[in-house]
């Protein structure tokens, strides 16, 4: 393999491993945040 | 909080986009009679950054774990939490590149009689031990001491991993800048610079956002057992 075929592998699987931490952190917080939300409507409900 | 977190990471994505584009177009050459593939030596760009950055989360990591341990700070837990998420991604990215520039350079991807790529691959199994095993116990004080404490002590790593190229040059190449042997030119030097600078950003700011998403997971859990009881 020549020298440019490593480096671009090595660079995407960089980007790859940094786009997908950084999905999964944000998809995860929104996810998260929608059932805290569902959870405390839910609860309001049930106390009135 | 949330878009601090977020922010800088956006931030820290763009400062490495904007390295990994100054790597690969305004960066010199290197020497083609020094190294055996001189293409592949442009991976440095993210490699060291990387490596840098999981430092950083390891550093973290034991700030988090010892006062949690010793303070029983809930803040503190959560930078374990989020520290240890950064040191995987960040470990794994530099694993990742290393043996691909080893397998360029050196014609094979590890060596496992290098001390600096062995203790840097425990450090990142450490965190992948912190995460998954967190995921698998269930939370309380027993489960964040046991984590807590594989956090404090497997720092020690970090000194022997960062001294090891200056006592044992096996094969893993020694430092090249903050040294008299460094043989970084100045343009080289920049890129590794902004690099080194963009990943700090956006480590800080994945740790911060990691560190809300602790905190939602607590509250979450919390108000799930209220829920039961309300039920």
């Amino acid at each position: 393999m020549s020298g440019q075929i490593y480096l671009a592998t090595a660079y995407l699987g960089m980007i790859s491993a940094l786009a997908i931490w950084t999905w999964t952190v944000l998809t995860r917080s929104h996810s998260l945040e929608s059932r805290i939300e569902a959870l405390e409507k839910s609860l309001g409900n049930g106390e009135e | 909080m949330k878009r601090l977190g977020e922010a800088l990471t956006l931030a820290g994505m763009a400062g490495a986009g904007l390295t990994l584009w100054l790597g690969l177009t305004w960066a010199p050459s290197v020497a083609i009679e020094a190294f055996e593939s001189p293409d592949a030596q442009r991976i440095f760009y993210w490699h060291v950054p990387s490596a840098w950055a999981a430092m950083l989360s390891f550093l973290f990591l034991f700030i988090g774990s010892t006062m949690w341990f010793f303070k029983r700070q809930q803040w503190a837990w959560r930078l374990h939490v989020a520290s240890s998420e950064a040191g995987l991604a960040t470990g794994l990215m530099c694993v990742l590149s290393g043996t691909i520039w080893g397998a360029a350079e050196w014609g094979i991807p590890w060596d496992w009689t290098d001390v600096r790529l062995n203790t840097f691959a425990m450090l990142t199994l450490l965190s992948l031990f912190l995460v998954l095993g967190r995921r698998s116990q269930p939370d309380g004080i027993e489960t964040r001491d046991t984590f807590s404490t594989f956090g404090m002590y497997g720092f020690l790593l970090v000194p022997i991993t960062y001294f090891a190229t200056r006592i044992w040059q096996i094969r893993h190449p020694g430092p090249v800048v903050g040294t008299s042997e460094g043989s970084l030119n100045s343009d080289m030097g920049l890129v590794l610079l902004a690099g080194a600078i963009s990943f700090t950003i956006l480590i800080v700011g994945h740790i911060i956002s990691g560190m809300r998403l602790a905190d939602l997971e607590l509250r979450l859990e919390d108000l799930a057992s209220k829920y039961e009881e309300v039920i």
